[in-house]
């Protein structure tokens, strides 16, 4: 389903009940995951395609990493690539990703991997029982002519030579009882269910090995938002119960808003902004999350005309020189057109943003709009006065 | 059961659309029948947006093809422009040049081997323009639709344009042969989200300035709560509620509304809701009584029973659902709308099986 070798090769057998840490944030390696200075390249040559451009992220223990962005703005290529699942043309064309493996579940024994340069026998070792994925499309994931219980028999039968038959039904029923399914649904197959389903079941797969981090690639874009809403629940449940670290990427930013500790916004291949959930919500800096952020019509308040964002999402093959976005941005500057904006720390460490208006000097003046304090009881109170 | 005070330019009359399916693994066994759309009734008028909210399933896109009579009606008929037509009647050229289709995915709808220009230029001389004329109406067209200038798009081919031109082109294909009702099923589910404004001011515009008549069939409530005139709930092929203006959303009174209204994530919305449901979407829909009668948490004897009708909940604003019937149960009638501005959704909403 996800990837051949996935299913391919034996991990280390753990053969108890592999469901039990809580990570501590702060242990000496809180960091599951680092990437630094991060490439991707579809093609080579002339007609090579920069999607994945420079990105530097980090994700501690635990967290919510959000990963935001419209189509061809390289959240999906990202991951794929730093898990190296990324096929040809896709080529990794420099950075590195650093995967900080918990020996035993113990964080003072860390062992740091290179997923850039590790061999295929070790990304088998990590795939599934150390980073799992959930795909946007459950049903293309999912193999139309086996029953369900029959991905998660091979998927134990693999990774956890150990275990008998027995076992492996009983914790097939325990991981479906875990996202809220009856047991009965082992012996459905994919066509017999439904969308939530299905997700569930890929979302049950995923942490069959009990992995420290899981990959969620737009797992609920093509689900109802009722649906959506129960999964949301279910995975938040999930996390608080067994402690993995989770990178969602969607093009939703107000869902991510409620999931995330932290997000970060990508546009054409680079992150323009990054920040703590409710400090984007509240207080974007970069002129493209503030556009997206009012591209969603809102529930309460008055009804008022929203502009969205002018023009269309740029094009890889041919961006501007300079800021990417200048084309689009209400704010642009002669500057911008000219140079490139590097991803700069404001407003503290915990939050940054590539953009002339506010790393471009004490003589730009910014925007009223950009500027905003970030001061969550503040926002609340108007929020609930509006739908007053 | 309509609302609207206005002659409407395209109404739907009891509007019922039967499919019959087999029940799964069992081939030679009786045939079941899915009611996708059920006696639904509705009036698009000029100027107006009428949108039609509903999850997969919900019968959202069968009322829309019915009503650009590519699927044809069980039962119920159509009205356009004060004339009945026969639900066994043939679609013809006069209909289609009067109510037009935009579908959801602009990548799927627009043949990829032809130019824009194809994708205008046909429709035009099927429809009995001219030929010298129709390079002129095909431009017109696009600036209609604020591709411009035109000379830019006539002759790209679809994969040339990003996701939010290629859906005005569909439009701009819908609108080529001047009709009167625009059907957009999902128009922007596809898009992506900084395009999507722009997309709905674009039939706000048309509805605005050119007087069409525009159904707007969406999942995204706030969306439907932007855009439109009239709101339409639909549920499991049924509409349970509908309002003029935004009443629908700002006191929703039917338990699917207040559930789908409090599933949207809302970041401007502390008290978001926290329940844990276990696989709702296995709910089959009753044979008898309320269809939402098994994931409603208000669930009373009465809507396992028997359907309900719709009760006048406020000006221009109907629910299906007992909970407003005339005597009965007067405390939750009371109590639902409170809830919701209190935002206290999160012991009420639980569902329970």
């Amino acid at each position: 389903m996800i990837a051949d070798p996935l299913k391919t090769h034996a991990a280390a057998a753990a053969t108890e009940s592999p469901l039990r840490r809580v990570a501590p944030v702060h242990a000496r390696h809180e960091f599951v995951l680092e990437v630094n200075n991060f490439s991707v390249d579809y093609g080579v040559g002339e007609d090579m395609v920069r999607a994945v451009n420079d990105v530097t992220l980090k994700l501690r223990r635990s967290q919510v990493l959000g990963i935001a962005g419209e189509s061809g703005s390289g959240k999906s290529t990202l991951v794929y690539a730093m898990t190296r699942l990324l096929r040809a043309p896709g080529v990794i064309s420099g950075g590195d990703v650093t995967l900080n493996l918990a020996n035993e579940g113990d964080l003072d024994d860390v062992t740091p991997l290179s997923l850039v340069t590790a061999s295929e026998r070790e990304l088998r070792n990590i795939r599934w029982s150390h980073v799992s994925i959930v795909l946007q499309s459950a049903l293309s994931a999912l193999n139309p002519v086996l029953r369900v219980g029959r991905e998660f028999n091979e998927v134990l039968k693999t990774h956890r030579k150990g275990m008998t038959r027995s076992q492996r039904h009983d914790r097939s029923v325990e991981l479906l009882k875990m996202v809220g399914l009856n047991e009965d649904r082992l012996a459905r197959f994919p066509h017999e269910l439904s969308g939530g389903q299905r997700q569930r079941i890929m979302i049950a797969l995923a942490l069959a090995l009990d992995p420290e981090l899981v990959i969620m690639d737009e797992p609920t874009t093509a689900l109802d938002v009722v649906t959506q809403r129960e999964i949301i629940n279910e995975l938040n449940d999930l996390r608080s119960r067994y402690g993995f670290a989770m990178i969602f990427i969607t093009h939703d930013l107000s869902l991510l808003i409620e999931l995330a500790d932290e997000i970060v916004v990508m546009y054409a291949g680079a992150i323009v902004e990054r920040a703590g959930a409710s400090d984007l919500y509240e207080a974007p800096r970069h002129p493209y999350t503030f556009g997206l952020l009012n591209s969603f019509p809102p529930l309460h308040g008055e009804r008022r005309e929203l502009a969205g964002i002018p023009g269309s999402p740029p094009d890889l093959a041919e961006l501007p020189k300079g800021c990417s976005f200048a084309p689009r941005c209400p704010f642009v500057m002669p500057r911008c057109r000219l140079e490139a904006p590097p991803l700069t720390n404001i407003d503290g460490l915990d939050r940054s943003v590539a953009c002339w208006l506010h790393i471009g000097g004490p003589s730009v003046r910014v925007p009223v709009e950009l500027s905003r304090e970030m001061s969550p009881l503040r926002t609340r109170f108007t929020a609930l006065e509006d739908r007053a | 059961m309509s609302v609207s005070t206005s002659p409407a330019q395209l109404s739907a009359r009891h509007l019922t659309r039967h499919f019959a399916t087999r029940v799964p693994g069992k081939l030679f066994q009786a045939r079941r029948v899915v009611r996708a759309v059920d006696d639904a009734s509705l009036d698009l008028v000029r100027g107006q947006v009428t949108a039609v909210v509903g999850e997969s399933g919900s019968g959202k896109s069968v009322l829309a093809r019915m009503l650009a009579r590519i699927i044809t009606p069980t039962s119920g008929e159509l009205v356009l422009e004060g004339t009945s037509i026969p639900s066994r009647a043939k679609r013809t050229l006069a209909y289609a040049s009067k109510v037009q289709l935009v579908l959801q995915d602009p990548y799927a709808s627009n043949n990829p081997v032809h130019r824009v220009r194809h994708s205008l230029e046909r429709p035009l001389l099927i429809h009995g323009a001219a030929k010298h004329e129709v390079d002129d109406l095909a431009r017109a067209a696009l600036s209609r639709v604020s591709l411009d200038p035109p000379e830019r798009f006539l002759d790209r081919y679809p994969h040339e344009l990003s996701g939010g031109q290629l859906q005005r082109v569909s439009i701009a294909r819908a609108l080529c042969v001047k009709p009167d009702v625009l059907l957009a099923d999902e128009p922007i589910s596809m898009l992506d989200v900084s395009v999507r404004l722009g997309i709905l001011n674009l039939l706000k515009g048309l509805c605005e300035n050119e007087h069409l008549a525009i159904l707007y069939i969406t999942h995204d409530i706030a969306s439907a709560r932007y855009l439109a005139d009239e709101i339409i709930v639909m549920y499991a092929g049924q509409i349970v509620e509908r309002s003029r203006g935004t009443a629908l959303v700002d006191q929703p009174t039917h338990p699917y509304t207040q559930l789908l209204i409090a599933s949207v994530p809302d970041p401007s919305d502390p008290t978001s809701m926290a329940s844990r449901s276990d696989e709702h979407s296995s709910f089959a829909v009753p044979e008898i009584g309320c269809r939402f009668a098994p994931r409603c948490p208000f669930a009373m004897d009465v809507c396992r029973h028997s359907d309900p009708p719709d009760f006048i909940v406020g000006e221009g604003h109907t629910s299906r659902c007992w909970l407003y019937a005339n005597e009965p149960e007067a405390v939750v009638e009371m109590a639902l709308p409170e809830r919701r501005r209190e935002g206290g959704n999160d012991e009420d909403m639980k569902m329970s099986n």
